[in-house]
């Protein structure tokens, strides 16, 4: 039977960056609208059970029952059996229990630190991630009805090995010999105490930044890494950099809209499985542009780069490769009539 | 964002003043001896202490029915605001409104209010006069989730938008309208996502971390105070009591209600300043200690007041 999950964080693109920089109120209304399209187009594929995390919206559900009676879907919508607690962990329990039920891949919606809380709990199932957050680096901007089709085809089978699947690097954040957390794009250190808001905007605080990758087109801290060596998403290698208050020597948009002046002091690119020390002890560590771990003095933190993170589906590749085995004529065309005519 | 010692330990004072006040409103309520209704605000003392560190006394607050904890995080005075609860003619306003119209515009405190939204177009106009007057003062005005969906709220929002001016709109969601839950009554899960449609900033903040509360109303009010304009600032938060001193609030889940209790905003900031090591836990009993003296004080000197006189019924009837 296939199946897909869908983890859309009601809590995405509402954090104090549209105060202090210029980011978009991303509204639940419209994450409802994408996941329609997203149920559309999974049920035209002929996914046959669509297993969701519930929120304090029902995005999914509003979804659903938006649909109208002549497009009235043939899947089976079902909540994921977890115990709301309103905070970014229901997206990190709710991947767990998809694990548990077997999808063949879970649709996200939401920015980095959506995807960094679903992959410590999805495991080798693939994502594919629909950019509705802030930084959104690991998320792309893609059309639902694009995305329910590209993770319908993965779901089914038609399309799943690389390149429509590839795997991603992430970093492991050591403290006091014992892993504590991951971060899928960026673990940035700051001169700073407190948790408070979560967003990271202020580039005065920034003390060392270790990125899995950048490119100068991405919004966030890992931007940094962008302007002055690119690291492409496949590169075996990430870049650590050193920042300092001197005088600025680079320029790079670390929030939506913020393009700020830098110094980086130096910079060097780091290996797989290389261990980073951070140095500027007490701190706090934000990983994938939230503010996340409080280091205190005495505490030995290490940052260590891997190529282990959450396989992604690279939606343009599985479809074309679906395309080219015939997943979208033929006997496809007739099924999907058939199942129409049935609903009617 | 720096905060120092002092700040977090000023913090702790005002939400267990706060607190020390509410629970003994509720023990004086429960023994009849208010002769008014409370609405408390236990459990939200995060919110008003968070936005209220930030402000100056030029500054402008406007409160709402459940307004004790605005009123003491802005700096009202303890003794008046009891006596006003007693209906006492030493209390704010003289023993004649209780708890839900205290004010003290000396403190920039516009008045609680009893009407459910009415605060709005009262900041609205007080920010108004404030950029006309050029004297640099933002004006916060605190309403609840179901004061989101008045007209006051649709038609201030806008009306400070076009005009840019300086007001900072923090909707404190205890996700209770009296009783009823707010996916009850509005389409929206976050009131942050309703400042799009006015083109200003709307966000959604921890309303139960006074830190968070902190940072997200600091770069608000600095926006409004450089002339940027308005913004909306949700707090997500859980008052721990009923609608009003009286209601058992059967509607709400007990689960919920526990799982929220275990976010009590003054126990968390113990914890941080604990670990921290800003202070022990007893220089925190110490605190608690003091504001709980503090509220019997103020009860002390309430009791001791006179009831307004018949006669008082004639005055401040019209402004003279």
């Amino acid at each position: 039977m296939s199946k897909v999950g869908i983890i859309a964080n009601p809590a995405s693109g509402k954090d104090i960056r549209r105060l202090v920089a210029y980011g978009t109120v991303f509204d639940n209304q419209e994450k409802v609208n994408i996941v329609r399209r997203v149920l559309l187009a999974l049920a035209a594929t002929g996914v046959e059970e669509v297993i969701y995390m519930p929120d304090y919206f029902g995005i999914v559900p509003r979804a659903a029952d938006g649909i109208g009676s002549r497009h009235r879907l043939s899947m089976d919508i079902v909540s994921a059996d977890i115990e709301l607690t309103g905070t970014q962990e229901d997206s990190y329990r709710a991947a767990l229990e998809l694990n548990r039920y077997g999808v063949g891949c879970i649709i996200t919606l939401g920015g980095d630190g959506t995807n960094r809380m679903v992959a410590k709990g999805c495991g080798e199932i693939p994502l594919l991630p629909i950019s509705t957050g802030t930084n959104n680096v690991f998320p792309e901007m893609i059309e639902g009805t694009s995305a329910g089709l590209a993770a319908g085809v993965v779901a089914r089978g038609l399309a799943c090995k690389p390149p429509a699947i590839h795997p991603t690097k992430k970093l492991v954040i050591y403290k006091n010999g014992i892993p504590v957390d991951i971060a899928l794009i960026d673990a940035v250190i700051l001169k700073d105490t407190f948790v408070g808001s979560r967003a990271v905007w202020d580039a005065e605080r920034i003390r060392q930044v270790v990125v899995t990758r950048g490119e100068a087109h991405n919004i966030g801290i890992s931007s940094i890494a962008g302007v002055l060596e690119p690291v492409g998403v496949m590169e075996e290698r990430g870049l650590v950099m050193e920042v300092d208050q001197g005088e600025a020597n680079l320029l790079a948009p670390i929030a939506p809209g913020l393009v700020e002046p830098l110094r980086v002091k130096d910079y060097r690119r780091i290996e797989l499985n290389e261990e980073i020390k951070v140095t500027d002890v007490p701190c706090l560590i934000a990983l994938d542009g939230e503010r996340e771990i409080e280091v205190r003095e005495g505490d030995e933190v290490k940052i260590k780069l891997t190529f282990d993170g959450p396989r992604v589906i690279d939606m343009r590749t599985a479809l074309r490769e679906a395309a080219l085995r015939g997943c979208f004529r033929g006997d496809a065309v007739a099924k999907h009539v058939r199942r129409l005519k049935e609903e009617v | 964002m720096k905060l120092t010692k002092e700040q977090l330990l000023g913090f702790y004072k005002t939400m267990t003043t706060i607190r020390a006040f509410e629970m003994k409103a509720a023990e004086l309520f429960a023994a009849g001896q208010l002769p008014g209704f409370v609405h408390l605000y236990a459990g939200e003392e995060a919110v008003a202490t968070g936005v209220c560190a930030n402000l100056e006394q030029k500054d402008f607050i406007t409160s709402t029915h459940r307004g004790h904890g605005h009123l003491i995080a802005k700096g009202g005075k303890i003794d008046l605001m009891m006596a006003e609860l007693f209906g006492r003619s030493t209390g704010y306003c003289k023993g004649k409104g209780g708890s839900m119209h205290i004010a003290d515009v000396d403190l920039g405190i516009l008045g609680a209010n009893g009407i459910v939204g009415a605060g709005q177009p009262i900041a609205t106009g007080a920010a108004l006069a404030c950029k006309y007057k050029k004297n640099g003062a933002v004006v916060v005005c605190f309403f609840g989730d179901g004061a989101s969906n008045r007209g006051t709220f649709h038609e201030s929002l806008n009306m400070a938008s076009i005009w840019r001016l300086p007001v900072v709109y923090v909707a404190e969601n205890n996700m209770w309208g009296i009783s009823n839950n707010q996916k009850n009554h509005m389409n929206v899960a976050d009131i942050a996502d309703r400042a799009g449609a006015y083109g200003i900033p709307g966000v959604a903040v921890d309303g139960n971390d006074v830190i968070a509360v902190y940072e997200a109303a600091a770069e608000a009010i600095k926006r409004a105070r450089s002339g940027d304009g308005p913004s909306l600032i949700e707090c997500k938060t859980w008052r721990h009591r009923g609608h009003f001193e009286g209601d058992p609030a059967i509607y709400k889940d007990p689960k919920e209600q526990e799982a929220w209790l275990k976010k009590d905003p003054i126990p968390r900031l113990a914890a941080k300043i604990i670990e921290l090591k800003y202070a022990s836990r007893a220089e925190l009993d110490k605190i608690e200690a003091d504001a709980e003296a503090e509220i019997e004080a103020a009860v002390k000197f309430a009791q001791a007041s006179p009831i307004p006189s018949p006669e008082d019924v004639f005055t401040d009837v019209y402004a003279e």
